[in-house]
């Protein structure tokens, strides 16, 4: 850790050294990048292909196909396409087939002034999205996105046809949120799909799609979606910033995004939320949050994210209020068991043994005799090796993985007890803690640091340690923000009316308004009044 | 120019200022040898003596709204007397931070770890606190709205749990004591916990609204001040004689919790809720002193002092303490006197001369 | 740049000082105990010292079978506890001097019961309670029990029905509420009583009855101290007076002879309250003591109806008589004594301060001729799942 810090250290002096030399060579090479662009078309289409041969390079999936215009009057022209991201029907039947044998024009059209080009797109082609460009640059780009380049010649400009259509998976049920009741839809690796998804939800002109590159190299297409008039504009504008000031070669998955864009990025909790279902992301966005979403990648990223919401999940608010309170106070509880439990039993079984009760501290003695190693090092063992169990889980194929969840429970669970090399409450503390972690999926990770952070403090300073580092804990969380939002925001600050949907979840005709702290713009969310009453009632009463 | 930038709202302002009084339920074992069973009667009168005290505070920042008290200080008594007025402050400040730090030392070490080193203990504390002065006063107070909840919660249900140990013949004969050790011992309890919001003049300009100080003030003084009675009420009724001869009776008493085997041992929640509340006075001194300072020395940001501060308190009770006994003589019988000084005649002064120069008039048109 | 350093520091920070807490000064791993359940405390037969018993639990038996002695047989029928003894001068030091004969640390938060050897009660014990009171590791929610002779007897009599002598006490004095014939102790109303000017503290007694491998331990009576010094005993009967009059009896049975013929009749306790005020008239001090009981008929040896109101009434009558007699006997016996068991002197500190000046340096004669008026009300509520007894009906 140390080591990374310092070579962290050095790397960032590095930086210092070689600032000004590099800001010259960033400003040399935008210069150069704009010398490139100003490539354009000639009036040539030999030499337009010639060019784009140049660019394109040697690539197999690229198909140059020549051909003839069947005009009255016979033109040259090519398409240029990517074999593997275009739909060959699409170039067959709505390019090629008229362009060649189905021309349409009499001789009216014929006179008029329209030049060439003008009149192949709009008489001739019939693909619903066409433009023009004359920039080399701007043309190669959309080519690998999987646009169809129509170049025709005698004319600067080349049509850009949207034919892009790969192999993409099915629409099918998120692995990482399955649910009981609700919506099966997960989000998929493509892009268009996943905003349709939203969209199939939330059918509002209101709702913003608005799009961005990033990425030098990659040139990943990158989608913010909220709804206009409910999301904070300056929410909307400081994304934009943040996005904006991504300057990297690659992203490959939002990941990298949520990396470059958190607001804390040495917490150990995320301040970026992302989730794999359409209709979470619709539920966040009419709260008033914004959504990213990043092609290539299922999962959607959502901004500001509260501590609370990893609690909750969409479920909640399909079924009815009762359980789904008691639901979400276990899910708390057992995220408070899942960091806190094993350095609170090191406490008890090293400092404060006059807490167990006694009948209870007569079977952990007599279990811990024997045992060769302090509480804190079987505890943090333990721990260790449960991480080793879950990760080899977690990587290896499903059969293989049993084998492994076998191995680990009989060898290290019952054989290392009967053995006297652990004490058996530890083994049932840390399963404990091990189930617990699970229960809210999406902590698991700051969990797991936590709790090798509490078992430390418990061992070194028992329940005093651990009251310490949940005044950290506290600390920490109530500073952080995300997007602007207080982390910890219904809870500290303090927010009653959210708390309708923190510890329990009110029935939704109660829950009028969006939550403060992020949908102020339009706080009211549906109509007062419309709990449900038995008809009878109402009748009576109007009568 | 402000050097804080955080702005806290008149909620929270009230949490903090009922965590900081209901801190008191550990210190004010000082009070019990005095008044003995009445303890729960010099409450109410701190209570009722403080809030009037406190009327005293918020006048006088009301005079002077978004300046804190060392800029009051300046106002009223000029720059140099100002300046050494303030400098007192901070110095007494930064001495209540270090009784504070020893306090919480001397409890963990009674109750829990008697073998640590108590400067261990300190620099954990202190820690945490220098951590969360760190952060501002916003996160301070946002955290008090949880804290003041819990040890409150605590209280009642301890109270509730205890019924059954409560004997309310220990109450009686009401007003066994002398008058006069009743007005030590209130004297006492309005020195450790009540007057003590003194040092929320340096926290008022952090308000949004800050000429409504007043109500979140005296609200969070009162509410907290009850929780308090209750606190005593509940150590006497349950300990009887005991309650003046033991070091802690909020813990003892809450030992003697045994429903049904189950529900025992049940003093490490008294013990978790008082280190939260140690923990947010700790805070708001920490915060006082170290924005005081930075103010006087007129620095741009507090954050700098932060360390050294928190290193010269620690120091400061290492060498001005050694042991419990002397804590609790200097407590009951020597400190109380010199916060007089601070508590009482220095604000009455500053705002009587106020009044006679016609000050905040003269601040306004400027 | 600046967050970074900052987490350097902190992280440094964090470093330094988990390496400083690497001393660990109050870890104690569970193995490294010697968990103290119960303590006795003796005067030493030949050097006249204080002598010291403490029973600690072996926890490596604790699961392996037997139950000492008794149901042990077999390899593993050692016993689960250890009873440690030690002498010495003050307390404090004879329990730090365990450390001499016991490779753990004696470990105090768990004791549940503290025995006194009779013959060390007579001569005080207020030296020996302070630890028990100051110490930060006991608590204050311990049994005080009094032995009949030797408190290390009691602490070696292996229970039948648990592994440790000092939890088989412990349960048992749990279960005294069901008689309410022990003034069951904790250490906390034993101090608040020595705390009081007048009140004597009072604790229940232990012996052990009956003769050789037939004998079983006994809880009953109660142990009246003087300040801290045992003067007098108060027998069962007279211990249920006590309790009566200070609010704790919980249930128990009076056994009371049957209105119609000589058969006895039981009477269950369900509820009881006693009250004591206190009243000076004409400077003259008098206390009442106010019991009301309400009781249900548990068994008859007779074959009598009693479930008819005259009988019920004669019952009643015959209920609060008994009660009478029992807190009549208690109350000649602790004035004889002398010592005030009631707490009266508190109850009169409490209402009359101003007489009580007057009356707190002579209270010793005053209690012994106080005049004291007693009023019991009982109540018969129900007769169990039976009215009149399973006989052949009686011609009336």
């Amino acid at each position: 850790m140390l080591s990374y810090l310092l070579s962290r250290l050095k790397y960032l002096k590095l930086l210092g050294q070689n600032y000004k030399l590099s800001q010259s060579n960033s400003t040399a090479s935008k210069d150069k990048d704009e010398k490139s662009t100003t490539s354009y078309l000639s009036a040539s289409l030999k030499n337009n292909l010639n060019l784009f041969k140049e660019s394109l390079g040697n690539n197999y999936d690229v198909v140059i196909r020549e051909f003839t215009i069947n005009m009255p009057k016979q033109v040259d022209g090519a398409l240029i396409y990517l074999t593997g991201m275009t739909d060959s029907k699409i170039v067959n039947d709505s390019i090629l087939k008229p362009l060649m044998f189905e021309s349409q024009l009499d001789k009216t059209t014929l006179t008029s002034k329209l030049d060439t080009i003008e009149m192949i797109r709009t008489t001739m082609l019939s693909v619903g999205e066409v433009s023009k460009s004359n920039s080399i640059n701007d043309l190669v780009d959309n080519c690998m996105a999987g646009t169809s380049i129509l170049l025709v010649d005698g004319c600067t400009e080349a049509l850009l046809i949207m034919t892009a259509d790969w192999k993409a998976r099915s629409v099918d049920e998120p692995k990482t949120e399955s649910v009981v009741r609700g919506s099966r839809e997960g989000f998929i690796e493509n892009l268009l799909t996943n905003t349709t998804l939203l969209r199939r939800k939330i059918k509002n002109p209101d709702l913003v799609l608005e799009s961005m590159k990033i990425g030098q190299r990659t040139k990943t297409n990158v989608c913010i979606a909220y709804i206009k008039g409910l999301a904070n504009p300056s929410l909307i504008d400081e994304i934009k910033r943040r996005l904006n000031n991504i300057h990297t070669d690659s992203i490959l998955e939002s990941g990298y995004i949520e990396q470059f864009i958190e607001d804390a990025p040495f917490s150990i909790f995320a301040t970026v939320g992302n989730t794999e279902k359409p209709d979470s992301v619709a539920a966040k966005i009419l709260e008033g949050r914004a959504a990213i979403f990043v092609d290539g990648t299922p999962f959607v990223l959502t901004v500001p994210l509260l501590l609370v919401e990893n609690f909750q999940t969409s479920e909640d608010y399909y079924s009815r209020p009762y359980f789904v309170s008691f639901i979400r106070l276990i899910r708390f509880m057992a995220y408070l068991i899942s960091i806190l439990a094993p350095a609170t039993y090191v406490a008890l079984t090293t400092f404060h043994q006059e807490l167990i009760p006694t009948p209870l501290l007569f079977s952990m003695a007599s279990a811990q005799e024997g045992v060769p190693f302090p509480a804190i090092a079987e505890a943090i063992g333990m721990g260790v090796i449960f991480e080793i169990l879950r990760e080899a889980g977690v990587r290896l194929p499903r059969p293989v993985g049993q084998a492994v969840s076998i191995v680990g429970a009989l060898v290290i669970g019952q054989s290392a007890v009967t053995a006297g090399l652990i004490g058996a409450p530890m083994v049932i503390v840390v399963a404990l803690t091990a189930v617990a972690s699970f229960v809210v999926p999406a902590q698991t990770d700051s969990g797991g640091v936590l709790r090798i952070v509490f078992v430390a403090l418990a061992g070194f300073s028992g329940g005093f340690g651990i009251m310490i580092g949940l005044i950290g804990l506290f600390i920490h969380l109530t500073s952080l923000r995300s997007f602007g939002t207080p982390f910890l925001s219904p809870i500290a600050p303090l927010s009653v009316a959210d708390l309708k949907d923190t510890f329990i979840r009110a029935p939704l005709w109660a829950m009028i308004t969006r939550p403060s702290f992020i949908g102020s713009q339009d706080p009211k969310r549906k109509d007062f009044r419309l709990k449900p009453s038995p008809p009878s009632e109402k009748e009576s009463q109007s009568e | 120019m402000r050097l804080e930038k955080g702005v806290i709202s008149s909620l929270q302002l009230f949490f903090l200022v009922n965590c900081f009084i209901q801190g008191a339920l550990l210190p004010l074992t000082f009070a019990y040898p005095i008044s003995k069973h009445d303890t729960w009667l010099a409450v109410i009168a701190a209570m009722i003596i403080g809030s009037v005290i406190a009327l005293v505070y918020i006048s006088l920042a009301n005079l002077f709204p978004g300046k804190n008290f060392v800029q009051i200080n300046d106002l009223i008594y000029g720059p140099y007397l100002g300046k050494f007025i303030s400098s007192q402050y901070s110095l007494f400040f930064l001495i209540t931070l270090s009784g504070y730090l020893w306090f919480i030392g001397d409890f963990v070490l009674t109750f829990i770890m008697p073998e640590t080193p108590m400067s261990f203990i300190m620099i954990m504390f202190a820690f945490v606190c220098a951590w969360a002065v760190r952060q501002g006063i916003e996160v301070i107070a946002r955290m008090s709205v949880v804290f003041a909840f819990i040890p409150a919660i605590i209280v009642f249900i301890t109270s509730a749990m205890l019924l059954k140990e409560m004997k309310f013949t220990n109450f009686l004969p009401v007003l066994e004591i002398p008058i006069r050790d009743l007005i030590q011992s209130t004297h006492i309890i309005t020195h450790i916990s009540f007057s003590q919001v003194l040092v929320f003049l340096m926290i008022i300009p952090s308000l949004n609204e800050q000429r409504r100080a007043k109500k979140p003030i005296l609200l969070g003084m009162i509410s907290a001040g009850l929780i308090l009675v209750i606190g005593t009420l509940r150590n006497i009724a349950t300990l009887g004689p005991l309650s003046p001869v033991v070091t802690s009776p909020s813990m003892e008493a809450v030992r003697l919790i045994d429903i049904g085997k189950i529900l025992t041992r049940l003093e490490i929640f008294v013990a978790m809720a008082q280190i939260l509340l140690l923990f947010t006075i700790s805070c708001i001194f920490y915060y006082a002193a170290v924005l005081s300072i930075a103010q006087m020395t007129k620095l741009r940001t507090y954050q700098p002092l932060v360390v050294i501060i928190g290193v010269l308190s620690i120091v400061l009770a290492l060498i001005s303490y050694q042991s419990r006994m002397q804590l609790s003589y200097s407590i009951m019988y020597n400190t109380p006197i010199i916060s007089l000084h601070f508590y009482l005649v220095l604000p009455f002064m500053s705002l009587i001369v106020a009044k006679l120069r016609k000050l905040p008039q003269n601040n306004g048109r400027n | 740049m600046k967050s970074v350093k900052k987490v350097v520091a902190l992280m440094t920070t964090i470093l330094i000082l988990s390496l400083g807490t690497t001393g660990c000064w109050n870890r104690r791993e569970l193995p490294s105990l010697g968990i103290v359940m119960g303590v006795g405390l003796d005067k030493s037969e030949d050097s006249g010292k204080l002598e010291v018993t403490a029973q600690l639990i072996k926890t490596s038996e604790l699961n392996s079978g037997g139950t000492g002695e008794g149901g042990g047989g077999g390899s593993g029928g050692s016993s689960a506890y250890w009873n440690l003894q030690n002498t010495g001068e003050s307390m404090f030091a004879t329990i730090r001097g365990f450390t001499h004969k016991s490779s753990r640390k004696l470990y105090w938060p768990h004791n549940q019961v503290i025995i006194f050897g009779r013959s060390l009660a007579e001569n005080g014990v207020q030296e020996y309670l302070d630890f028990f009171v100051r110490d930060q590791e006991t608590r204050l929610e311990v049994y005080m029990l009094v032995a009949q002779d030797k408190a290390s007897d009691i602490l070696d009599f292996q229970p039948k029905l648990e592994k440790i002598p000092a939890v088989g006490i412990s349960e048992l004095m749990e279960s005294q509420d069901a008689n309410s014939q022990t003034c069951v102790t904790q250490l906390n109303e034993f101090v608040t009583r020595l705390m009081s000017p007048t009140t004597a503290p009072i604790a229940p007694i232990i012996k052990i009855e009956g003769p050789g491998a037939k004998s079983e331990l006994s809880v009953e009576g109660t142990a009246v101290f003087k300040k801290d010094k045992l003067i007098g005993q108060l027998t069962k009967e007279e211990t249920r007076g006590l309790l009566w009059a200070i609010n704790k009896v919980k249930s128990g049975i009076i056994d009371v002879k049957c209105p119609d013929c000589a058969g006895t009749v039981s009477l269950e306790i369900i509820r009881s309250k006693g009250k004591i005020t206190s009243q000076i008239i004409d400077s003259k001090p008098s206390i009442t003591i106010e019991i009301e009981e309400e009781g249900n008929i548990a068994d008859q040896s007779c074959d009598a109806n009693l479930v008819a109101p005259d009988a019920t009434e004669k019952l009643t009558k015959q209920a609060e008589k008994a009660i009478l007699d029992e807190v009549e006997s208690a109350l000649k016996k602790s004035q004889k004594l002398k010592a005030d068991i009631f707490g009266f002197g508190d109850v009169f500190h409490q209402r009359h301060l101003k007489e009580w000046t007057q009356m707190k340096d002579d209270w010793d004669e005053i209690y012994s001729n106080l005049e004291v008026e007693i009023t019991v009300q009982a109540k018969i509520r129900r007769s169990g799942t039976i009215g009149r007894p399973a006989t052949p009906e009686k011609e009336q």
